[in-house]
């Protein structure tokens, strides 16, 4: 009798892995291109995926849309597409829930058995769908037929077979699971119900984090927006090597590390500029005063860099403050007017100068708040010590802020790489492009030539290398004061 | 009140202290240099801090004939240029709601900030206390899997696909869906609720309560001061946002945010300098030019109506300051 009930629970728990498994897998395959039933002809895009063709009817129309217009193919195929695709996506949505209540008591696994059985007879449905597309694409005119290039969707395989595995896993485990007592309440063990609650935002994660980096596929192909990957266009690490080989590329790299190297040096060199701030900040006497300059000096951190920008215009433009009370104030004459912000005379001066104007007073608020914690007798000590002002500061309160010190400094190199895009895309212009031509900046613009692989590559670059900068100042970190930063 | 005795000798110590150390305690004429330019050094680089955000404004409520002599340059200024006076007028106030797409914009950054924050705000308390629940099964890997999306990134272009795969290309729903999950504010929310007594928890479970019930009825009102921290920064991010409306709203001018739509009014004129620092004549460039001119107040009034919001929110995130920046030191 023993022996029999663990027997029965170890093959339930067999199909349930089974069910589960299976599940998640369709869940997450339905964001990749790879095998998607919708997908029937060869002038659908190879890029879109099963949950992208479900969403977005637009994204199924073949490209050139022409096809359509011109009959040669007929536009109910991709509406049948469409609506297999969408169907799909909604059994594999109840999959996902029936899932989900498998996690539960008695009454709650029963329940979930049902929409597991529902949702994959639905998939299954959006899957038969997508082959009547298929069907269709092979009935509409033989003249064309070369073009259109009918394709069996093996999505249809795919998603129809793991429905299907699905499916009878689900109807045994209802057949052999016993029935819930009269009176059950749906239950759930608390840690499946916090993993459940927790899953949701694990999913955005992965939507918005992890799935990007399967756009790194496109390095790999010689790609136009607009196009499709393929075999034909497969070309391997050939962006890779025409970053160093080839003589453009190559120098404008070479002058766009020079000025993101350039710019980020500048900041960490001066990084101690905050703690220094906050320093002689605290040496002020009138706590009110304080206050005010604190508040005043933290404003222009929250304000995005385009208003910088347009603060910018109004004091130096060739109309703006300084040069009409120049003008004014008979310093200079209408004819010496000129543009601050054009040229590129001192441009990364300048660029650390915004940096530094817009961020320091924010900057220092830690120190500060480091200052304040600092215990104040050591200060009286040295006061009755003969300390002067100057000795307690390097005595007292530098030795009290290195820490933090270090640890953002570590962290300013780590973000090398990494300007930011804001502050170079307003500041940019025809004359200084040359100097503020930064990494993230480098990378839009390429966005806009529609060179998607190469600024792939780029972006790639960076990527790995501010990792590996992180972890490095990570392990220095670790060596030099035996904490970790990250 | 008398003083007992202890006191008054105490007292007499303290005294005969300060007495025997009066020159260490007094003032040094170096101390008075050194204040003296610490003053000012101070007072000058706060007023670089203030005096742009004023000189905008003094502008945009001067009158425009005036602005355009350059001679509105202390105090906003009315009247004609022969008898020109202290005074303030809102015209261009009322002009720019004139301004097409403005409004529109306006809008939709309000909208964003609203909808964008209160959604982060909730699931980073949400995902925060159930973060620290360590009977959630697999709690650690779980935790993890969303945190260490702070340190990686996939780089724009693969983001912009991957965007444009979800179907959020020119939907109002890609400036609130991504920002939802914000790993770092989840790092605060987890930290602050670690450091609310276990007990008023245990209790309430004691009592029956459910884990919905605790979070609602305990946790969120209870971790607050975390909460406003997180809304107060999440809204000010998304108020100044501009990266995706730039990149995903190509398509659908209706929904660029107003940043975007200060920048592209910006732009133009940064255009027309091009223009006139390359010295090109012209009846079409002059034309251009006058415009330009015309149009600069409206830009800054564009500009100072997209401040205003940040400046009336101000007063209210400073005593948030220290807290948002000290609780980032602590690791997840």
């Amino acid at each position: 009798m023993k022996e029999e009930k663990t027997e029965k629970n170890g093959s339930q728990g067999v199909l349930y892995v089974i069910l589960r498994v299976l599940t998640v897998i369709t869940a997450a395959m339905i964001f990749f291109p790879i095998a998607n039933p919708a997908r029937v002809c060869d002038v659908i895009s190879n890029k879109i995926s099963l949950f992208t063709s479900a969403i977005s009817y637009n994204s199924l129309l073949p490209s050139p849309y022409r096809i359509i217009k011109s009959g040669q193919m007929d536009e109910m195929v991709i509406v049948t597409a469409y609506i297999g695709a969408l169907v799909a996506l909604i059994g594999i949505i109840l999959m996902a829930a029936g899932a989900c209540c498998s996690l539960g008591n008695l009454r709650l696994q029963k329940l979930g058995l049902k929409f597991s059985i529902i949702g994959s007879i639905i998939d299954i449905a959006g899957c038969a769908v997508c082959y009547v597309a298929y069907l269709m694409v092979q009935q509409g005119p033989e003249n064309f037929l070369d073009k259109i290039g009918p394709r069996f969707p093996t999505g249809v395989l795919v998603y129809g077979g793991i429905a299907a595995v699905v499916l009878i896993a689900s109807i045994i485990l209802m057949v052999i699971m016993p029935k819930p007592e009269k009176g059950m309440r749906f239950e759930m063990e608390s840690k499946f119900k916090l993993f459940l609650m927790f899953l949701p935002f694990a999913f955005l994660a992965f939507l918005f984090c992890y799935l990007p980096l399967y756009g790194w596929r496109y390095a790999f192909f010689d790609y136009k927006s607009g196009g499709t990957l393929s075999m034909d266009n497969f070309v391997g690490m050939k962006w890779f090597t025409y970053l160093f080989t080839n003589k453009m590329v190559r120098s404008d790299v070479i002058n766009v590390m020079k000025n993101t190297l350039g710019i980020s040096g500048l900041n960490v060199i001066t990084s101690w500029l905050p703690m220094v701030f906050a320093v002689f900040l605290c040496e002020m006497g009138s706590m009110k005063f304080r206050r005010f300059v604190q508040a005043f000096t933290t404003i222009p951190n929250f304000i995005s860099w385009v208003l910088v920008y347009a603060v910018a215009l109004s004091i130096f433009s060739t109309d703006g403050f300084i040069n009409t009370f120049a003008i004014q104030a008979g310093l200079m004459t209408q004819d010496d007017a000129q543009s601050y912000l054009m040229g590129d005379h001192l441009t990364w001066i300048k660029m650390w100068g915004w940096g530094t104007w817009k961020g320091i007073g924010w900057s220092a608020i830690i120190y500060i708040a480091g200052i304040s914690g600092i215990d104040q007798s050591l200060y009286e000590a040295a006061t009755v010590d003969g300390a002067g002002r100057f000795q307690k500061i390097r005595h007292i309160t530098l030795p009290g802020l290195l820490p933090t010190f270090f640890v953002l400094l570590l962290m300013a190199i780590a973000g090398i790489l990494s300007n930011g895009l804001d502050q170079y895309l307003v500041f940019e212009n025809a004359d200084n492009h040359d100097h503020v031509n930064v990494l993230d900046l480098y990378v839009y613009n390429l966005l806009g030539e529609d060179q998607i692989p190469l600024s792939t590559v780029v972006g790639m670059f960076k990527s790995v290398i501010s990792i590996v900068l992180l972890f490095m100042a990570n392990g220095a970190s670790k060596l030099l004061r035996g904490e970790s930063i990250i | 009140m008398a003083k007992t005795a202890q006191e008054k000798i105490d007292a007499k110590k303290e005294k005969a202290y300060y007495k025997k150390h009066k020159k260490m305690y007094r003032t040094k004429p170096g101390d008075v240099v050194f204040n003296i330019f610490n003053y000012l050094f101070f007072g000058l680089f706060t007023l670089t801090c203030i005096f742009p955000f004023y000189y905008l404004f003094i502008n945009t409520i001067s009158e425009n004939e005036l602005v355009k002599r350059g001679m509105v340059n202390f105090y906003p200024m009315t009247g004609s240029a022969e008898s020109a006076h202290l005074g303030i007028s809102f015209s261009n106030y009322i002009a720019i709601t004139e301004v097409g797409d403005l409004g529109q914009a306006f809008i939709v950054t309000i909208a964003r900030t609203i909808l964008g924050t209160a959604l982060m705000v909730l699931a980073s308390a949400f995902v925060g206390y159930i973060a620290t629940k360590q009977e959630m099964w697999h709690r650690k890997f779980f935790y993890r899997f969303l945190v260490i999306t702070m340190y990686f990134n996939a780089g724009l272009i693969p983001w912009y696909l991957n965007m444009d795969l979800l179907g959020l290309t020119n939907n109002f729903l890609a400036y609130i869906i991504p920002m939802i999950v914000q790993p770092y504010n989840i790092i605060l929310v987890k930290t602050y609720i670690e450091s609310i007594p276990a007990e008023l928890e245990e209790s309430a479970f004691i009592d029956g309560a459910s884990y919905m019930v605790v979070f609602r009825k305990l946790i969120w009102p209870l971790s607050r001061p975390i909460l406003a921290t997180i809304a107060i920064f999440g809204a000010v991010g998304h108020w100044n946002s501009m990266q995706d409306s730039l990149l995903l709203m190509q398509g659908n001018s209706s929904l660029f945010t107003l940043q975007h739509r200060l920048y592209n009014y910006l732009n133009e004129s940064s255009n027309l300098g091009a223009l006139m620092s390359q010295g090109v004549s012209g009846q079409a460039a002059q034309n251009a030019m006058e415009q330009a001119l015309n149009s600069k107040v409206i830009k800054y009034t564009v500009a100072m109506v997209s401040v205003i919001p940040i400046f009336c929110v101000y007063p209210f995130m400073q005593r948030y300051f220290e807290k948002g920046i000290m609780l980032g030191a602590v690791k997840g």
